[in-house]
């Protein structure tokens, strides 16, 4: 016969709510965890999505997502003359706040290096990978976007194509993918009023220097909106994704970029690590402090629960002991009671968080892991909580049971 | 009830023996002497009054009896064997509560969570009986309310709480009961009824009951009485 069974189901009504207030608080203790893994995986999916095997950026830069990294596109070439690589790629990474679709949109936008990369690697749920070096993107499908979706950027107009399920950048932004050109040119979109003012300026600079004076066609020449000057530096890389020839080959290349004087090389791994220290760690820490709050309130509140229980069982706990109940009879009551407010509460933050979670705007990521970690949390959470009960339900006299 | 609920060995015992028991609550000036040098004999098989006054002292001698509440001089034994002297147990207290004695309370003091059947079946669970939903069962049906066995104690009446409490009381064969005015909270006829209930069980059990009571009435249901006063024993004819 189990007595905290029996006792809670007497009590059933203070039993519920005091276990839905408890449930409410694992919710939020479920959501810290969910949303801590929910950063992880948002902060490595585009990594483990461009699927390279080295990361090549800026030296002494952190690039791409947790630094700002400007390669020179060369870079790109000298890397796949490397002995042991199969393939090298641009890329190019940078959150932008634009309209979309009538919209004020933020989204990360990212460069792929065509013709290599078309975007094959990344987590298509509808649509396609880029088929054209112009004109076509690949939205993540949190922005609303559906395929065949024509947007303005940059006065150009693009076509959805493809869309990726919870493709974000660590920050959590939809991530949007073109071509590298593509990405550069929506990059460094500026307003026709600024490009004119450049115009004009760059004629003003010409004309107080010698070649100014000395050659006065330049100035028409400068102005025009078709010419690039040929000395001026083509538009940065954040980075060029190089894939192995085999794995094996991976210290033999890292070994010839580390000599390179311009660049730094990571591994996915190493990325990883970046993000997670850099991008996610204060958060990370954030949520732990968060959720360490709301154990501790929890505690509090099933040891006050626990206790006031206890405490009402004053005298039946006197008789129990007169009549000879063991001090493990006694306990184990108090400590099954705070277990089963425990486990009905995490059972009522499952039920919560399986409904609501899908709904938060931030990816809340319940693994089995997470769940099971939890749960156990709960059980000692609960166990700590019932040792004031305990401690009392040990203390009460068996003489009570005999006075009044 | 088939089978005995003492054996004859112990029944050929004094199944309680107190000697010198003297207890004193406060110091100094508010220095109360509940209990002076009381020495007390209680055989197997026998229902015993103890009468007086409020604040005699009684039920401090129940609780010294009963282990409860050691007396700080004076010697107890239990069935032949020294378990308490001078305020110090010589046996564990808890194990012989178990074992030997039950109690009955002035009010029933049933587990209000627990049913009627439950309230007997915890104290033979706690007695490790064999079956312990059997034996509350037929205590049950000994004590005439077997048909109250699945109501909750709010629902019974003061005498079928009563009833159930002493029930509960004989769960594990004790064969040392003590009720400490049992029938203050019932009627004169089902007060009766407890009493000679406890008369009952003293001769078909061979339990040695020591009953607390006010009631002259019920005197004629007892073997033997005695009488406190100012926390002293005054034997009277039994």
């Amino acid at each position: 016969m189990n007595l905290a069974l029996l006792d809670i189901r007497h009590n059933a009504g203070r039993f519920v709510a005091t276990s839905f207030g408890v449930g409410l608080l694992f919710t939020v203790v479920l959501a810290m965890a969910g949303i801590y893994k929910g950063l992880v995986a948002d902060a490595t999916e585009l990594v483990h999505a461009a699927g390279a095997d080295l990361w090549v950026v800026q030296q002494q830069t952190r690039g791409p997502f947790a630094d700002v990294s400007r390669l020179d596109p060369s870079v790109e070439r000298r890397v796949a003359a490397l002995p042991g690589v199969r393939r090298a790629r641009g890329f190019t990474f940078l959150v932008l706040q634009r309209d979309l679709a009538g919209r004020s949109r933020r989204f990360a936008l990212v460069g792929l290096g065509w013709p290599d990369d078309r975007g094959a690697d990344l987590p298509l749920i509808a649509g396609r990978s880029l088929r054209q070096a112009h004109g076509e993107l690949i939205v993540d499908a949190s922005l609303g976007l559906a395929v065949g979706t024509k947007l303005e950027l940059a006065r150009e107009e693009f076509l959805v194509v493809g869309l990726t399920r919870q493709l974000l950048s660590s920050g959590g932004d939809a991530v949007i993918a073109a071509t590298v050109a593509d990405a550069q040119l929506i990059t460094e979109e500026a307003p026709s009023d600024a490009i004119r003012t450049e115009r004009f300026r760059r004629a003003e600079r010409l004309r107080t220097t010698d070649l100014g004076r000395t050659q006065p066609a330049l100035a028409a020449l400068i102005v025009d909106p078709s010419w690039r000057p040929p000395v001026a530096a083509s538009a940065p890389l954040a980075a060029v994704l190089v894939d192995l020839q085999t794995p094996i080959d991976s210290g033999r290349v890292r070994a010839a970029l580390a000599s390179w004087p311009d660049v730094s090389v990571y591994t996915t791994a190493e990325q990883d690590g970046l993000l997670l220290d850099g991008v996610v760690e204060k958060p990370r820490r954030q949520l732990a402090l968060f959720a360490l709050i709301l154990i501790v309130t929890s505690s509090v509140l099933i040891a006050a629960v626990v206790y006031m229980m206890t405490l009402d069982k004053t005298h039946d706990l006197a008789v129990l002991k007169l009549i000879g109940a063991r001090r493990r009879r006694i306990a184990a009551m108090v400590v099954q009671q705070a277990w089963l407010m425990g486990m009905s509460g995490y059972a009522i933050a499952v039920l919560i968080g399986s409904q609501a979670f899908s709904h938060f705007p931030r990816r809340v990521v319940l693994s089995d892991g997470a769940l099971a970690g939890v749960g156990a949390l709960v059980m000692v959470v609960s166990t700590l909580a019932s040792l004031l009960g305990v401690a009392y339900a040990l203390r009460v006299d068996a003489a009570r049971a005999l006075e009044g | 009830m088939a089978q005995p609920l003492a054996t004859a060995a112990q029944a050929s015992l004094a199944a309680l023996r107190a000697e010198g028991v003297s207890k004193t609550f406060g110091v100094g000036d508010t220095l109360v002497r509940a209990l002076s040098d009381i020495s007390l004999t209680l055989a197997s098989g026998t229902v015993v009054a103890l009468l007086g006054p409020s604040g005699a002292g009684k039920s401090t001698l129940v609780k010294a009896l009963g282990l409860v509440s050691l007396p700080e001089r004076g010697r107890i034994w239990m069935a032949g064997e020294l378990v308490a002297e001078d305020g110090r147990a010589l046996a564990d207290l808890r194990d012989l509560r178990r074992q030997h004695l039950g109690f009955v309370f002035q009010k029933p003091n049933l587990i209000p969570f627990l049913t009627a059947r439950q309230n007997v079946q915890v104290a033979c669970e706690i007695g490790a009986q064999s079956n312990p939903r059997q034996r509350a069962d037929e205590l049950l049906a000994y004590l005439e309310v077997a048909h109250r066995a699945s109501a909750m104690p709010a629902t019974l009446s003061g005498g079928e709480q009563q009833r159930v409490a002493i029930a509960r009381a004989l769960a594990n064969r004790p064969a040392l009961i003590f009720a400490d005015e049992p029938t203050a909270a019932l009627d004169k006829v089902r007060g009766r009824q407890v009493m000679e209930l406890f008369g009952r069980i003293a001769h078909e059990q061979g339990a040695a009951v020591l009953v607390v009571t006010h009631d002259h009435r019920t005197l004629d249901v007892f073997d033997e009485q005695h009488e406190m006063e100012d926390g002293r024993l005054l034997p009277v004819a039994a």
